[in-house]
């Protein structure tokens, strides 16, 4: 597989974004992930569904390496990122995934802004002016353009939410990891969240969603993965893994999650 | 009832003699000057120490151990010693090893910004002793910070260190404040420790007058002085806790 790294930090490279390929992690004696091969196309939305403790946030928690794997391999853009033969390193993975996070994790001792600068600011070493640009556009797209100086605890969850995206896009990232983004929010609020997730993938960002918002994987995702007890049991386009799933455990599972 | 008027009368003057207090004041005042100097300066250095402290023992992974395990073991080496100890042998051992040679007289023998030589030995116990402290405050803080917050920062990119300066270290110290400023008081009354070994300051002034005069008032005198500084202090300590109470009953994050 032939890499070569531009200035920007792109990359050129065959085949998938991503690829894990018999990924395997355990939390002391618990195995959490059994062996999973997945592959992301550039541009793909992959939306992950799944029982609690089927390993989905795990999932992506060994792709940014916030837990690397035991075993297996993961590839992005071409390079191993996991291994012994890891060419890329943390850092290499951190600048190209975004992530956001059930529990929003915005800084709450910064505003609005500099959680949206903090990162590129001290990381990429821009300037503020060129951060505090950035920032702003960032939060526009998000609907937050009167909220910039406000800090976290004055902004509802649906708002702290969308500015955590924000954050995560500041990195120019070309993955973006999502976990269970709405189900810390009340229910009026999943909306506007959504919304802006939607946006995103019009925009052609690949996105892998950890997700029990059945409705919005219908709608957005190019591609469904169901897991459970560590592996993907099965996956396809949207109509068919939600509408006639062919293995048991996914019908039970959807039978659970749209009875009410 | 003679008798007991008596009494009284020589209690008040024991403790309470105008003439001797203003007799005194102005050296008592000298001696509280060098007290106070004292504590300002080791208290911000035992902030410094204690944060760096507290860091370095915060660092991951099995490297990290390098560092690490030697900061556990001082926190909890100075931490199980008495103050008095530290000061006795940073003043033997220290002076005893510039008569040998084998510490260069500038430090062995420090005499900076026209200070003793005595009051830097106590610089250096306190800050020893009270950094071990105000590493385990600090600690307390670093831990009380939700682990999302560092999960966060390293999506980001930024390094351990990074996350660190910017993103848990403020937010730690925001939190410990209180228990930090408590710390403080309890270490300006410990700088009278630093008299055993020589240093003029306000307990020793006062003793030195009583045995004079055969009197206490010039320590009561000393003793208000303290007051003077620690009172306030407390007051504003219980302010800083009421509000942060009030502020996370409401559901609101300390900043």
């Amino acid at each position: 597989m032939s890499t070569a790294e531009h200035e920007d930090g792109s990359v050129d490279f065959d085949g998938p974004i991503l690829q894990l390929r018999g990924v395997k992690k355990s939390f002391g004696d618990l195995r959490v992930l059994a062996g999973v091969d997945l592959e992301i196309e550039k541009g793909e939305v992959v939306c992950v569904l799944g029982p609690s403790g089927s390993g989905k946030s795990t999932l992506l928690r060994c792709i940014n390496l916030l837990a690397p794997p035991e075993e297996g391999t993961i590839t992005l853009e071409g390079t191993q990122i996991t291994g012994t033969e890891s060419e890329g390193g943390v850092d290499f993975v951190r600048r190209r995934v975004g992530m956001v996070f059930q529990q929003f994790n915005l800084f709450p001792h910064k505003s609005a802004l500099e959680n949206v600068t903090i990162a590129p600011r001290r990381v990429l070493d821009r300037s503020d002016a060129a951060c505090n640009d950035r920032g702003k556009e960032l939060l526009a797209s998000v609907g937050m353009t009167d909220k910039v100086d406000e800090y976290p605890d004055r902004l509802s969850g649906g708002q702290q939410q969308r500015v955590a995206i924000a954050r995560a896009l500041a990195m120019d990232p070309h993955v973006m990891l999502f976990d269970e983004v709405t189900s810390a929010l009340d229910p009026e609020l999943v909306k506007e969240v959504l919304d802006a997730m939607r946006e995103l993938a019009s925009e052609g960002m690949t996105m892998i969603v950890v997700t029990h918002e059945i409705g919005f994987a219908r709608d957005v995702a190019d591609r469904v993965v169901f897991m459970d007890g560590g592996v993907i049991v099965e996956q396809g386009p949207p109509a068919q893994i939600l509408d006639n799933p062919s293995e048991e455990r996914t019908k039970r599972f959807l039978g659970l999650v749209l009875e009410h | 009832m003679q008798a007991l008027w008596d009494s009284i009368q020589a209690i008040q003057q024991q403790f309470f003699d105008p003439t001797v207090m203003t007799e005194n004041f102005d050296e008592v005042l000298a001696g509280f000057w060098v007290t106070l100097r004292l504590s300002v300066i080791a208290g911000v250095l035992s902030l410094i120490w204690g944060l760096i402290l507290a860091v370095l023992r915060q660092t991951p992974g099995k490297l990290g151990a390098i560092v690490r395990l030697p900061a556990i073991a001082y926190i909890n080496a100075l931490r199980g010693v008495p103050l008095l100890l530290v000061i006795l042998i940073i003043f033997v051992g220290l002076g005893q090893l510039t008569n040998e040679g084998a510490v260069p007289e500038f430090i062995g023998i420090p005499t900076w910004f026209g200070q003793r030589d005595v009051f830097w030995y106590g610089v250096f116990a306190i800050t020893l002793t009270y950094g071990a402290y105000m590493a385990e405050v600090y600690r307390a803080g670093i831990e009380a910070v939700p682990s999302g917050q560092m999960e966060a920062a390293r999506s980001l990119g930024m390094s351990h260190a990074q996350a660190m300066r910017y993103i848990i270290v403020p937010q730690a110290v925001r939190k410990v404040i209180p228990p930090l400023l408590n710390d403080f008081i309890a270490l300006m009354k410990d700088t009278a420790l630093v008299s055993v070994i020589g240093l003029i300051e306000a307990v020793q002034v006062g003793r030195d007058v009583s045995r004079e005069t055969l009197n206490s008032s010039a320590l009561m005198l000393a003793a208000f002085m303290f007051l003077a500084v620690t009172i306030p202090l407390a007051m504003l300590l219980d302010r800083l806790i009421a509000r942060q109470q009030a502020q996370t009953s409401r559901g609101v994050s300390v900043l």
